[in-house]
Order: C-alpha cells, then structure tokens, then sequence
C-alpha cells in the first residue's frame, strides 16, 4: 500500500473543499472496503479525507421520508426502531451484510460505493476492464459464479455487492450529493450505471462528489417489506442471489409491488415490468412465476452462473409467496 | 498418582492464549530487524527475462532488493522440502505466485510498497491449469517417500468381475488450501555463522534441518524457536522456500529480517490439497459381504514434483475385503506443489465412504450393518489380530445416540415443515505416525518440574497434555510442572503433524517422569536427613508433590525439601519407541434440505470416537468439533479457483475462499470409547487422533443429503447450485 496523506474534514463543505484541491483524494468512513482495496493494490489514493465528523450521521423519520445521513453505521441504522417498524427490508438487508465488527464500523455512503467482489477486479495482477480500463475481463472465460447474468456484455459482468442498495432501489430512494458544483439528488434508478463500454464508471457520481444522506420515501408498501438472501454460506458472505421485495394487497390482488435484485445484476437489479407484470392482478403461483420469466427473458448465463437463472426466479417466488400468505 | 490424566483438564497455556502473553513467531522483537516482502511472479510458466529493482530502490526505508541474481547458491534440500527447486536460484517460473525477488525495508508498509514497484518482465509460456485437460495423460508415479503408488492385494480384476453386486462411481474434490489464521512467518537472526529463526512451523527440528541443509551448515549452528502456532492444519508441515529465502536476505543484508507472507501469497507458498478424480469400483455379495475394491484415483501433480500426499490408505486397510488395487496416479500441471492438508486421507475417505452409501442402497442393507459385516479385525501393519480396535463399539454408540434406529431408509421420507431431513453416516479413520523423540526433564531445587521438548503446541493442546502427564507420574499438582516447547535447543522430539505427536512424545515423557521420580526418591532414601532415609525406595510413593512411605504416611517430605538438601538439579531423558497405526470412529450427520432454494445445513453430529486412551477429555473434544467444522468446509465450500488461462488462484482470500463460521457449525455430541490401546503402551495407551475427526464428514453429509432428496452428489463442495 501506497503511503498516503490524511486530513479530518469538519462539515461537509470543507470535506468537498479539500477533495478538490487534493489531487488523487477520496472519502473515507469506517474504511471496511476502501483500506482492503488499497492494501491489494486494487485502489491507490495520495490522500483519504475523513468524513465521519461531518455531522451526516443522522437517522431520521418525517412525515414524508427516512433520512439515513450517509455517515450512520449500519448496524446503527439496522437497529433503528422506525427502520425496523416501516421499512423492514432495510433492516434485513443490513443485518444480512458482513459481520457485526463490519457493521459497527461500515457507513451508508460507504456501503453504496462498496466495489465488486469480482476476484479479478481485487487482484492486482489480473486483467480488468474496471480497474485498467481495456485490459480485458477475465471472468467471462474463467471463474464467474459470483457475476451477474443481466446487464453486462463484453467488457464486465461484475455484480454490485451491497445488499443495501438492493433493498433501496427497491424503495425509490433517493441520494443526495454535495460537490464542488453544488447539492444535487439523485434517484437510486439512476445511481448506478450499467457497465457498458465504460465498467470503470460505476455511478452517476461527478469527481469531487460526497454523499451526505440518503432520503426513503415513506410509501403504503414499505411496511410490509422482506429481504431474502441466499449465499454459500450461513452467514459474512455475499449473495449468490438476493431479492428485496415489498407488497401490498387488497383481497388477494397485488396493489403495489417493489422488486429489486442483488447478485444477477452488474447493478442493483429493478426491472418495472416485473412489477407491473404483478400490479393489479391476483397474488398467485402463476403470476409470480410468470414476472419470474419475464425477470430473466434478456439474462445472459455463463458456465458457473447459470444456476442464478433458476434460482432468482425461485427466490421471487419464495419472498412473494410469504409476503403475500400464500402459504 | 494424581490421575490427571483422562481428565478434561483446562489448557495450561490458555490464559497466555486469550490475554495476548503468548508471543507467536511474528511477535518476536529483534532489535534491529529490517522487514521483508516477497514479489511474486504473475505468470505460471516461463522465464524472469528482466527485473528493473530501480523505483523500488528509490523507495523511502528500502535497503535492498534481491533478485535471483544476488541470492547466495543454496543446496536444494529433499523432503520435508518439498518443492523440488528453491526460488530465486535461477530465472525460471514454475507456477503464478512464485517469489522473484525479496524486498527488505525499514519497515513493513514500505518493504510492501517497494515490491509493488519492482518491474519484471517475462517471457512466457501457456501454462496447463485444468486438470480436465490433461486426464488422458494421467500416469502412476513413482514411489512417493518409500511408499509405492500402485498396491494390489488378491485379484480385484477377477473378483470385481465374478461379484454378484457392483458399484462404478466417480467422484471428485477441488484444490484446497489450509488457510491458519496465523500467517507463514521466519525472523532470520545471523550471528557469525549461527543462524537463528523464529518460525510459525510445525516441527522445528524438521526446520532446521532443511535450514542446515540448505545453508551446507551443520546442524547445531542453526537453532529455531516456535513456542506457539497460529494453526497449520500442514501448511507448516514441510519447510518453505520463505524460510530459506529469509535466511538468505539476512545473511545479504547483515540484519535480521522478518518476513510475514500475505494471506494471498499463502494460496502460492506452502501447499495445498491437491485435486483429485477417483474412480470406485466396489464388488459385494447379495448378502453384503465386500469381494473387490479398485479405487483409482487422479492427483493434480507439477511438473516438477511427483508427490501424492492423500494416501488411499482407507481403502487398503478398513475393510476387510481380500480383492484390493489401488492405483494413485496424477496429471501434470503448472501450479505450486501440493502437499498434507488436515486429515489428508479424507480426500480418498469422502470416495470410499459414499460409495459404501451407495452399495447399502444397491443391496438394501442399512449403511451401518454393512460396515459391521465388512469389518477388519486384521492390523495391516502386524498381520495379527489388532489388540485393541473398538470400531464397532463407536458404531453401536454413535447409533444409538443418534437415535438411527428411527430413520427410514428411503429418500425423501422424512420431512419437517417445508424441509427434508436427512439422515447419514461415515466411518472415520487416520493413520497416525511415529517419530522418534527424546525429552529432557529437569527437578530443580525449587522441586519444580520443567520438561523441554523440541515438539509443537499446533493448538491442539501439547502444552497441557504433556503437563498432565508429567504431573501424574511425578506425583506432583499441574502448577508445578512446566512444560517448554518449540525450540530446537531442547531434546528433540515430533513434528506435529500426521497425528503423531502424542503417540511419540508421551512415551518418552512418562519415561523421563518415572526415571526423575525414581532419582529423587534414591536421593530422599539415601539422605540421613531425610525423613524417608532408609525406606526402600519401590516403598516410597509420590503424589502432590511429596513423598510417602507406604504404609507410614508420617514419613514424608516434598520434593523441595529434597531438592534443597541436595543442592543440585535433577536432569533425566527420556526416550522409547512406538509404531505408527489407525485411529477410528463413526459419525452421523442429520441434514436440513430445503430444495426449492438449494438451501442445506448441517443440523445435528453425533460421534463416536476410538483414540485409545483419551488423554484429556476437553482437548480431545476440541479436536473433534474442530475436525466435524473442517470436514463441514471440505464437503459444502472449500474451494480455491484457479484462473484457466493464467493459472492464477481468483479467490486468494478468506472472502473468496469461504471456510465454515460459526452459524455453519452444528451442536456435535462427541462420545469416546475410551479404552488404552495395548499396541501403544509406551504412550498410557493413547494413538494418534488428531486428524481422524472429520474424515466421515463429507462423505455422511453427502449420504444425508441422499437421504433427504434422493439425489446422489459426487463431486465436492455441495453448493447450492446442486441442490436445486
């Protein structure tokens, strides 16, 4: 690991200041992913800026929204009784992450910008189109079990690991950003970005650029809302598949449903016709089995990751069928 | 005697342990010390065409940077060196991940940081990495260290033809790696032409022999120190080219060095669990009686190194079946050597043991029952009757605790809610080994015990174990004996591996014991100032740390009195032979299936255990629920990826090589027979055990899960995927 230089920041804007006048600066929270990445040689930074004194680690409840300032800890926002009451999957996909030290340590913000886990990607000496851009990606031919079979294409099929941002696509959030051109929000849809020529691009972020909170909109649904993760092991793993999902019903009829998915995707994976596939019509085997296919219609398997065709399809039936109590 | 021994007595070394007063290798502090780091190669096969060292150089805190060029021409030392070349003596590439050059630094961050700067360019070749590419080339080797790869007992050929009941199965286990969570490390220290090491490793004396060796030194100018590991499971088996190139660098560098290897380049530099095809055939009668066994198996082997270090051992021995071939072959691939990890012949076992499964089914008779009629009564080693084998006892025991009399045998018939149970078992067996040792035993003045021993404490409880035994036969309370270990200056004693360290130390512990109890005693009768003067000394008895004279307890002193009087330390050896064997068990594994998710646990183990005499309960126990959680790994994660085209390992790394945590690990009920093996006398009746625990694992997790869904997995590790 490169030596580096180290400067606690005070508020948000002085934390933004200084990135952009340090040239090869980023952020640092609990710096349970960045320091990892910077010890392998997957990430080289001159400076880290300390943001955990910023004052953004509020959580909080409005009428109209959950506020998860973007230095809270994840166990802490885990535990909150108001995220545990209405927004359910929030909590479910946090306690379903890392370890309790990890989520002692970890920050929102730095849970959203976590990197792949793509074994590739983390060794220096492998050929990688997001770490060196046009040097290839390996895994399309070699190990790419943990990859994703929607989204990706020649350059990467490397899957966003946070269990959070599939629970909070799911949820419509928002993420809101301060950088040197000003305040901004924007919608987790359109966060992260599909790897296309460009897998080095990973969110709609602009250099310089801090997350200072992320806003859920409270909704009728996200009371009523699960996370189900499935993975290699019991526990301190990363998901094979995941899916967030969030139900209402009237009678048997699916008024509003929010599915997103983790571990196929190069992103955090929503697809709208899914749900819209389910809106209005009764909650049954059918339907769900039925938005399943339409789930998977474009995915893309390779030879150690075709299982996850089946098996998300599976997963959406499994969640649905408990949120919905059809058994 | 105190009886200590048997008792689940606590670790003497345990509050060191957890407070952090137990100084581990990496711990050591030299002054001085510069700080090394290893470049390792990225390619697998090829040359160092040329290395630009020059940015490192420049490097803040770099001292140098060594390349094959500048290494001193060592000798290339035979096994416990197994790697068949030493690094950095010449410019070829025998495998990714291979050092190239050595960085020593001020310290370690910049001893790091400069590797990263070393530039080297290759010219390469492409490398074999798959196995499955290169089968039809599969050959038998040569003997691998006296042992023969091919052994036939009777006409398997013939009998397997004539059988009345076949099965033909293949079954297959990945690369694995051992992954201690204690790093390789070796702090070299030169002083003139003496060199001392502080090492992770599991036989010092092993060390330091292939140190000397290599080094053309003698023996005695090379001493090394390892009180404490942090795990080895064998990764510290055999001596690593690290150890040897740290040597060098300090000698080069006139400073000690200390070098802590990555826990990504543990995946290139101390072995692995080779991968492995085997092919059973099994023939039986209608009634269940085993005819022929052919198993043939197909080790990922090097180019360089023929080593078969996963013996088929149980299929030669636990069962007792005239008609055997073992054939061992092996492929020829651009990958490290391989080498012993934990239990080495569960490997073999997970083939043996579901193909068993499979042939209860094919006949209809209950796994256990056809176990117990094809039970071997026949010590390989004697050819005579073995004097003390309870296998079938561990069944009975198991069974019951288990509760086996209540499964149905067919597949798919036990539920609970949307899960199915499953119900399987295994025998468990390991060979254990004996090494020749000596101990030094010393009564101080203080009448304290101290025993040294240039044996291991590998975690497995040696420190306590050998105090228990000490303590017993002196007749003397546990707190004061003190036991030293790991440091080539004491006697010197067993690796600890192969399951051999208590087969071949107690001996001479119990011995040196008994011959300085004896010498105290001769002092006390003899002494006119002694109460005991004059007292015969078979009369005399010690126990809590004094001596009596039978029949008139009044007269009696403690063993510091005595020692007082005499003014002079006693120092006994102790020495005396033991013979390698089998240890043996059972275990039952109850799985939850949930198939629609591929979702699979292990939700309760029972064994049953025959070790000989257990010499301490709680340790013994340890042993087994560590070895049920590896062989948990074995049979449902462990599994290092190698690149197809590079021959790189993908998943260097305890997050990509997943191994069990603790929400895997089920409640294990661990019953022992508990009984002194008369064939291990010298050692209080006590085998081998440490590896036995766990070699069933994943073979009866595999029946379970047979049992619970009908469908029969072959092929290791269980993923999801497969139970879909």
């Amino acid at each position: 690991m490169r030596a580096f230089g180290y400067t606690v920041a005070g508020s948000p804007a002085e934390a933004v200041r200084i990135a952009a006048r340090t040239p090869d600066s980023t952020f640092v929270a609990g710096g349970t992913d960045l320091l990892n990445l910077m010890r392998d040689g997957a990430e080289a930074h001159d400076h880290l800026i300390d943001v955990n004194r910023l004052g953004i680690g509020e959580v909080a409840l409005d009428r109209r929204r959950l506020r998860l300032g973007a230095t809270a800890r994840m166990r802490r926002v885990a535990e909150h009784p108001a995220v545990r009451r209405e927004f359910p999957v929030l909590s479910e996909a946090l306690l379903a992450s890392a370890s309790p030290q990890v989520r002692n340590m970890a920050s929102i913000g730095g849970n959203l910008l976590q990197r792949t886990r793509c074994g590739y990607f983390r060794d220096s000496a492998s050929p990688c189109n997001k770490r060196v851009p046009g040097s290839g990606c390996p895994a399309i031919t070699g190990h790419n079990r943990g990859h994703a079979i929607l989204g990706g294409g020649d350059h990467c099929i490397a899957t966003h690991p946070s269990d959070l941002a599939v629970a909070l696509t799911a949820l419509d959030a928002t993420v809101g950003l301060l950088g040197p051109g000003g305040e901004r929000a924007v919608p987790i849809a359109d966060f992260y970005l599909l790897p296309g020529s460009t897998p080095e691009q990973e969110t709609a972020m602009r250099p310089g650029e801090l997350i200072t909170w992320v806003d859920v909109p409270r909704t009728s649904v996200a009371g009523h809302s699960r996370y189900l993760k499935l993975r290699d092991r019991a526990t301190f793993e990363f998901a094979v598949v995941s899916v967030a999902a969030a139900l209402r019903t009237r009678g048997r009829v699916v008024q509003d449903v929010r599915l997103a998915f983790g571990g196929v995707g190069t992103r955090p994976w929503r697809d709208l016709r899914v749900e819209a596939a389910l809106r209005g019509r009764p909650l049954t085997g059918q339907a769900i089995a039925e938005a399943g296919r339409l789930l998977v219609a474009d995915a893309k398997p390779y030879e150690g990751n075709r299982f996850k065709v089946e098996l998300v399809q599976r997963a959406l039936v499994s969640i649905l069928s408990d949120l919905g109590g059809l058994r | 005697m105190s009886g200590l021994v048997g008792q689940g007595v606590a670790r003497v070394d345990g509050r060191a342990k957890v407070t952090g007063a137990a100084r581990y290798a990496a711990d050591s502090e030299v002054p001085g010390v510069l700080h090394g780091f290893l470049v390792m190669s990225t390619i697998a096969r090829g040359e160092v065409v040329e290395i630009d060292t020059s940015q490192a150089l420049a490097h803040p805190g770099v001292v140098a940077v060594y390349t094959h060029r500048d290494m001193p021409r060592l000798v290339l030392p035979d096994f416990p060196y197994n790697r068949r070349f030493i690094p950095m003596q010449d410019a070829r590439v025998h495998h990714n991940g291979q050092p190239v050059a050595y960085v020593v630094a001020q310290t370690l961050e910049q001893a790091q940081e400069a590797a990263n700067l070393v530039k080297v360019r290759y010219r390469a070749e492409a490398p074999v990495a798959r196995m499955e590419d290169v089968l039809d080339e599969a050959f038998l080797p040569d003997m691998f260290r006296n042992r023969p790869n091919e052994i036939a007992r009777g006409d398997a050929a013939a009998a397997l033809e004539r059988a009345e009941v076949r099965i033909d199965r293949t079954y297959s286990s990945p690369m694995q790696h051992h992954n201690p969570i204690e790093p390789h490390t070796s702090t070299a220290v030169w002083d003139g032409d003496t060199l001392t090491l502080y090492e992770s490793t599991q036989g010092v004396v092993f060390t330091r022999n292939v140190v000397a060796h290599a080094f053309g030194m003698g023996r005695d100018k090379v001493r090394v120190i390892s009180p404490y590991l942090g795990g080895g499971f064998g990764a510290k088996g055999p001596t690593y080219p690290h150890t040897l190139l740290t040597a060098a660098a300090a000698r080069l560098a006139g400073r000690p060095v200390k070098l802590v290897l990555s826990r990504a380049q543990m995946y290139t530099s101390n072995g692995h669990r080779a991968e492995y095809r085997r092919r059973l055939q099994l023939g039986a009668t209608r009634q269940g009686v085993l005819t022929a066994i052919v198993d043939t198996s197909t080790a990922q082997l090097t180019r360089i190194d023929e080593g078969i270090y996963n013996g088929s051992d149980s299929t030669l021995h636990l069962y007792a079946c005239p008609n055997v071939h073992v054939r061992q072959m092996g492929v020829r691939l651009d990958l490290p050597t391989s080498s012993y990890m934990r239990s080495p012949e569960t490997t073999a076992h997970f083939g043996l043991e579901t193909a068993m499964d499979e042939l209860s089914y094919e006949l209809g008779i209950d796994p256990v029952e056809l176990r117990i009629l094809n039970h071997n009564t026949v010590n390989p080693r004697t050819g005579a009757a073995y004097a003390g084998k309870h296998l079938l006892e561990c069944y009975r025991a198991a069974a019951e605790a288990f509760g086996w009399a209540r499964r149905h045998p067919r597949p798919g018939t036990m539920r609970d809610g949307d899960e199915y149970v499953g119900w399987g078992m295994a025998t468990e067996t390991h060979t254990y080994g004996w090494i020749e040792s000596e101990v030094g035993l010393t009564i101080g003045l203080d009448g304290r015990a101290t025993l040294r021993a240039a044996t291991q404490e590998i975690g497995t409880g040696t420190y306590t174990v050998l105090s228990q035994v000490v303590a017993d036969e002196l007749g003397m309370p546990l707190d004061q004996v003190t036991t030293l270990l790991g440091d080539t200056t004491y006697p010197s004693a067993s690796l600890s591996a192969g399951s051999s360290t208590m087969p071949s130390v107690v001996g001479p512990v119990a011995q040196a014991a008994r011959s300085a109890r004896e010498a105290v005693i001769a002092l006390a009768v003899a002494d006119p100032r002694s109460p005991l003067h004059g007292v015969p000394a078979e009369q005399v008895v010690a126990e809590g740390g004094r001596l009596f004279a039978r029949g008139d307890l009044g007269r009696r002193e403690g063993y510091r009195d005595v020692m007082a009087r005499h003014g002079r330390a006693v120092e006994v050896l102790g020495r005396g032979p033991n013979t390698p064997g089998h240890s043996f068990g059972a275990v039952f594994v109850e799985v939850r299936i949930q198939p629609r998710l591929g979702r699979l646990r292990v939700s309760r183990v029972v064994t049953a255990h025959d070790p000989g005499r257990v010499l301490n309960r709680r340790t013994a126990r340890g042993q087994v629920i560590g070895g049920v959680t590896w062989g948990i790994g074995f049979a449902l994660m462990e599994h290092t990826l190698v690149d197809p085209d590079t021959a790189r390992v993908v998943n260097p790394n305890l997050s990509g090589y997943l191994v069990p945590v603790c929400a895997d690990a089920p409640p294990v009920e661990a019953l022992f027979v508990d009984r002194p093996d008369p064939e291990s006398e010298i050692a209080l009746g006590a085998r081998g055990f440490g590896e036995t625990p766990g070699t069933g694992v994943p073979a009866a997790i595999g029946n379970a899960i047979y049992h619970a869904i009908g469908r029969r997995l072959r092929d290791v590790p269980f993923t999801r995927d497969k139970l879909l």
